[in-house]
């Protein structure tokens, strides 16, 4: 008995007893600091996990109840079978990654699955419930995501092994290039304020890792990049209602940077809904993102090699996109440039060093990120 | 022998070409593209101030000499001043290209199909205008070896099995390249090219630089760069005196003095001196140098911002044509035209085992013409027009130079030939603004084409990168 005790059984009692009081402290820290001011009425996060928001059933027959989408070397096969014809790199090869590049809405012929079914994450952006809308998991009704509609059946886009949905949320940690500050401020207490301004940055900085590089920690230091990060400083209106975040909509251009190349996103009428913590922020960022930017980033980020991993085809990917986009339609063909969409997002707080007087102002004075209007025709 | 270098200066501001010396600049000029083969040791005298950093000549064979060149430092040359390269082998997505050690891969027997290296997509497939498509050897003719030249030091020859005795160095065959047209030139190829997803590209071959261990040359868009043997920038500050520091306490924590071992001695241009908390540190050209706490990516130029630091160039590469500007990005900054507009390259070699330039106006343009226009040359001009030089442009550098082009060809046409357009070439390949760019800063068609445009697309020249490299 005395053997035991000496053994392992006070260590286990003193490591429960401590992490037993650690939690209730935290709770009550969390529980308080709710109800508090942070210091100056501010509070910053940086962006940790990025994910465009796909639902997915368990097996996947709900929304892709046909299979998923081929990729570049399946559609290569169908089209170029391997049947002893003698060909040229200029009608196989090329011909397929101009494609890519110079893409249209016209139909090819190809097979191509849009997601199904009446569920999906994501906002109601336009305040209906019409035919085209999803419902949410948790039973919002006029879910407005056509961006899943494209995305749902693509491999490379469903989590957690997805070659995009993995590359490019693992990047937005790893990339200082990717990383956007959440400053808000005004606030009264981080669970209810009327009245918040939210300011996106570009901090300079890494994050705070773990010893495992994947997972961040709160309190690390930003530098605010005003020399190249300016066009990504932008403000929103909210408030907080019950711990959450809730902006007005806005016009927001970001960075998202997948393999070593700048990239940037933009999303109309940009609306954020986070759930705010002392260490941490957790939610959704909604809107219609423009399809045309949308394309080019992952054209430019991604080879067809880097294309073939998931099974994306961008000429597919693009005549869907022209098919279900469903907002900001083109003064001149009337068709729709842009999609409504929906992202999860993730943050960790940071404390972000002084900007200096003047200088936010200056650069909202100066002309602001434009999204790209495709290749010229 | 020791030949010195010069120190350039700094990069800190946007119209950084200005801050350079005229002088030595418009005498290195002359010397690499003016100059045989047989005045280097007649130049080098001048050399000290002309830029290049010092190097040791080792021992050279008969016929092989050392040029300068514009953008790549010293580089080997053959007997007609003619810049060697060397075709390292790399480890491409599905299988590898380039010359194996001690042996030859480029061979005079036509390439007809692709290999399918960097691609999803099947080998097998026919190259285009095979009926002027040149043999490996004819586009990179191996370094023959003169009668009665034996082999020394680093140099080993080859006995290629077309009977050719071809030179290795370090025992990598070597080349010329048919693009270089006069001593100096080195349209062949880049050091900056070697890396990431793009071809297995040829590079000059050159003599290492007489630093000390520790020490390396970053070849950059914009000039070659002092760094740490592990791609650190290396940094000095104005308000140091001659072998001396003034960085102590607070600011050697941001500054990290490089310190030399005890061991260390003058040499050269290097020198070592007394820090005052009795470690040695090392000096070039007598200015204290130091890596800077904060950079956060290899061959930084992020220090050179604080008033007084700078980086150090023992080389800058040529100035832009005149009216050309510099543009911020939200990385960096960019070449750009006279109205702030991105300036863009093309690169592109054959997905084929011998791995062939297809970027140059005597190359294939059916690349190009894919990847500006959808296969269509008419929306190549439209999509990507030619940077226009202006009639009777100075030609100042072989870097920046003014040619004829066909537009509707693409490739090179006589002075004054009707329906020629008079354009800005950089390494001897036209340069184009892209029409989907809609205000200056804009990069939309920077890494558009495969592989981020490092295997066959357009790329933005980038003058200062903070976040991707790409100015190495």
């Amino acid at each position: 008995m005395t053997s035991r005790l000496r053994g392992p059984f006070y260590p286990a009692v003193y490591a429960s007893v401590a992490a037993a009081f650690a939690c209730a402290t935290l709770l009550c820290n969390a529980a308080e600091s709710g109800s508090r001011a942070p210091q100056d009425g501010k509070i910053a996060y940086a962006l940790v996990s990025l994910h465009w928001a796909t639902y997915q059933s368990a097996d996947g027959k709900t929304e892709c109840p046909h299979g998923f989408n081929e990729g570049p070397r399946e559609q290569f096969k169908k089209l170029f079978p391997d049947d002893g014809t003698v060909r040229s790199l200029s009608e196989t090869e090329l011909k397929r990654e101009i494609e890519g590049w110079f893409p249209t809405p016209a139909p090819d012929g190809l097979d191509f699955k849009e997601a199904t079914g009446s569920t999906a994450l994501g906002m109601n952006l336009d305040g209906t419930n019409d035919a085209a809308d999803f419902e949410s998991p948790d039973g919002q009704q006029g879910i407005d995501n056509q961006l899943y509609r494209a995305l749902g059946c693509i491999n490379s886009y469903r989590g957690p092994q997805g070659a995009n949905d993995f590359f490019d949320n693992e990047e937005i940690g790893k990339d200082d290039y990717n990383r956007l500050i959440l400053e808000v401020s005004g606030i009264e207490t981080l669970a209810d304020s009327k009245n918040v301004t939210v300011t996106i940055y570009r901090g300079r900085d890494p994050l705070l890792a773990d010893a495992g590089g994947t997972s961040y920690l709160p309190g690390g230091t930003q530098r605010i990049d005003l020399r190249w990060g300016w066009r990504f400083i932008q403000r929103f209106h909210g408030k907080i209602e019950g711990g959450v975040l809730i902006t007005e909509p806005g016009d927001l251009a970001f960075p998202w940077a997948t393999f070593g190349l700048p990239a940037d996103e933009y999303v109309h009428d940009a609306r954020f809904r986070i759930k705010l913590a002392p260490t941490e922020a957790e939610g959704m960022i909604a809107g219609y993102v423009d399809l045309e930017t949308w394309y080019l980033q992952t054209m430019k980020s991604e080879s067809t090699h880097h294309q073939s991993y998931g099974q994306l085809s961008p000429p597919s990917l693009y005549k869907a996109f022209r098919r279900v986009a469903d907002a900001y339609p083109d003064a001149k063909s009337g068709a729709n440039t842009a999609m409504s969409s929906a992202l999860r997002a993730k943050f960790v707080q940071v404390f972000v060093l002084p900007v200096p007087e003047g200088a936010i102002a200056a650069a909202l004075a100066r002309p602001r990120a434009l999204p790209y209007a495709g290749p010229p025709k | 022998m020791h030949m010195r270098a010069q120190e350039s200066g700094a990069n800190n501001s946007e119209h950084w070409w200005q801050s350079r010396c005229p002088v030595g600049r418009v005498f290195f000029a002359l010397c690499a593209s003016m100059l045989g083969a047989w005045l280097i040791v007649a130049c080098s005298p001048s050399l000290v101030h002309s830029g290049g950093e010092g190097l040791v000549v080792p021992a050279l064979p008969v016929g092989i000499q050392i040029e300068p060149t514009e953008l790549e430092g010293w580089v080997f040359a053959d007997a007609s001043g003619r810049s060697l390269y060397r075709w390292p082998q790399k480890n491409l997505r599905n299988g590898n290209a380039g010359d194996p050690t001690g042996a030859s891969f480029c061979t005079s027997t036509k390439t007809t199909v692709n290999a399918g290296l960097m691609s999803p997509y099947p080998a097998g497939l026919v190259l285009p205008d095979l009926d002027t498509r040149p043999a490996c050897t004819t586009a990179w003719p191996p370094a023959t070896v003169a009668p009665g030249s034996k082999p020394m030091g680093r140099w080993t020859i080859i006995e290629r099995k077309d009977g050719i005795r071809q030179w290795a160095y370090d025992e990598a065959p070597l080349y010329t390249s048919n693009l270089d047209q006069r001593a100096g030139d080195v349209f062949g190829g880049s050091a900056r090219y070697s890396g990431g997803d793009g071809p297995a590209n040829r590079e000059p071959v050159g003599p290492a630089p007489d630093m000390p261990p520790g020490f390396a040359v970053k070849t950059t868009s914009v000039g070659r760069l002092l760094v740490t043997d592990r791609q650190l920038s290396v940094y000095v500050f104005d308000r140091d005196g001659r072998d001396a520091s003034a960085c102590e306490g607070e600011c050697a924590k941001a500054w990290i003095p490089m310190a030399a071992p005890a061991a260390g001695r003058p040499h050269g241009e290097w020198t070592t001196f007394l820090r005052a908390d009795g470690t040695r540190q090392w000096a070039f050209r007598h200015k204290a140098l130091y890596r800077y706490a904060l950079d956060r990516h290899p061959y930084s130029v992020e220090g050179s911002d604080v008033a007084g630091w700078h980086n150090i160039y023992t080389q800058r590469a040529p100035d832009p044509p005149a009216g050309f500007t510099v543009q911020d990005t939200t990385a960096g900054q960019v070449l750009a035209d006279a109205r702030g507009m991105t300036i863009y390259t093309f690169r592109c070699a054959d997905d084929a085992e011998d791995q062939l330039s297809c970027d140059h106006p005597t190359t294939t343009q059916v690349y190009r013409i894919a990847f500006c226009g959808g296969g269509d040359a008419a929306r190549c001009l439209r999509s990507f027009p030619y940077v226009l030089a202006p009639p009777h442009a100075p030609t100042a550098s072989r870097t920046w130079r003014a040619v004829d082009i066909n537009p509707q060809t693409g490739r090179f046409a006589e002075p004054g030939q009707p329906g020629s357009v008079h354009v800005w070439t950089y390494r001897d390949r036209p340069v184009y603004t892209y029409s989907g760019d809609r205000q200056p800063g804009d990069v939309n068609a920077d890494s558009h084409g495969e592989f981020r445009g490092e295997r066959n697309g357009f790329n933005a020249i980038w003058i200062r990168d903070d976040y991707f490299g790409r100015t190495g």
